[in-house]
């Protein structure tokens, strides 16, 4: 199946890759270090086994151990992330895709998608159920929750608001107060 | 940490890792499991109190609406442990661990009014509080909402 896009959102049942019974250092073999740190692991945590670690931190690993293939496919990778977090896995995303690679992110959490994703993929079986370029679609409240600064700008729609498609706090605050003074 | 059996809690971790959830090991965790799957199991569950170890994650917010009520019907206290601010208002008492150590435990509402603490832990706030927090200091609004309905009502009407 041919996925359009540098970095690719997906909504789908997908089974999160494990490698239970491995330590750190024997999943991240490829330039290792380089790797975690640029994932931001601890580098003090090597010797843990997989199944020790958190939901984050096996994240980071995965990532890590991905980091050089052409096609970088993350099962849940915002599971036990802060925005924070996902903001800055946001930034890197751009610049791994920058270097030729592809990005699908498989996840729960649509907040990831948000200022990131450039096509939107639903998938049931092994088939394209729905396709889209925005988050901001409407249609894929069926499947998922949208980020919420989305759906708080539907909801004002359904109260005859139209506000623009913001995906920042700020720029939304200057819009209502507009609005409102 | 310490569970009052007649509370409901959400505790907000961003390492949930196996030595965290070691503390909890005398009670039943449920973790991995979708929104049939979790229903099924808390129809015939038994014990008075259930930890959610980061389960919300995998429900959408109407799921967990309707998780949440089945646990009220049949009399059962849950602790949802999680990293995603936004499930903090499932519950009306929060505890907030930071590098294995509880730094802010309390009433969730009143937690919430340490904006300034939540956003240095990296935590943030829930969207919903965040921007009528926002509102509040650009004088649209005197109070703080809780979800996006009564906010979107309020502010337009």
């Amino acid at each position: 199946m041919e996925l359009i896009g540098n970095i690719i959102g997906v909504i789908e049942e997908a089974k999160e890759d494990d490698y239970a019974g491995l330590k750190v250092n024997e999943i991240v073999t490829y330039k290792k270090e380089e790797a975690l740190k640029m994932v931001k692991f601890d580098l003090e945590k090597l010797d843990i086994l997989f199944e020790n670690l958190s939901s984050k931190d096996k994240n980071k690993v995965i990532l890590a151990k991905k980091l050089h293939d052409k096609e970088i496919k993350l099962v849940n990778f915002s599971k036990g992330m802060l925005k924070k977090d996902i903001e800055y896995f946001q930034t890197l995303f751009k610049k791994i895709t920058s270097y030729g690679r592809k990005i699908i992110l498989v996840d729960k959490n649509s907040e990831i998608f948000l200022n990131c994703v450039d096509h939107i993929y639903v998938i049931d079986k092994e088939q394209i159920m729905y396709e889209t370029r925005t988050i901001f679609d409407k249609y894929l409240k069926k499947y998922i929750d949208l980020p919420k600064i989305v759906e708080f700008i539907a909801k004002s729609e359904e109260q005859g608001i139209r506000l623009d498609q913001y995906t920042e706090l700020d720029e939304l605050l200057k819009a209502i107060y507009r609005i409102k003074s | 940490m310490k569970i009052e059996s007649d509370k409901n809690y959400v505790i907000l971790n961003d390492n949930i890792d196996n030595t965290f959830m070691e503390q909890f090991k005398e009670y039943p965790i449920i973790e991995n499991l979708g929104y049939i799957d979790l229903k099924k199991k808390i129809e015939f569950f038994s014990s008075k109190t259930i930890f959610f170890k980061e389960t919300f994650y995998y429900l959408k917010e109407e799921e967990k609406e309707e998780i949440l009520e089945l646990l009220i019907r049949q009399k059962i206290n849950y602790i949802i442990i999680t990293s995603n601010i936004e499930d903090v208002l499932f519950a009306n008492n929060l505890v907030i661990y930071k590098d294995s150590n509880i730094v802010l435990e309390g009433n969730t509402k009143e937690i919430l009014k340490k904006e300034k603490d939540l956003k240095k832990l990296g935590y943030g706030l829930p969207f919903v509080v965040d921007l009528s927090l926002q509102l509040n200091y650009y004088d649209i609004f005197e109070k703080v909402y809780y979800d996006i309905p009564s906010l979107v009502e309020d502010l337009w009407n």
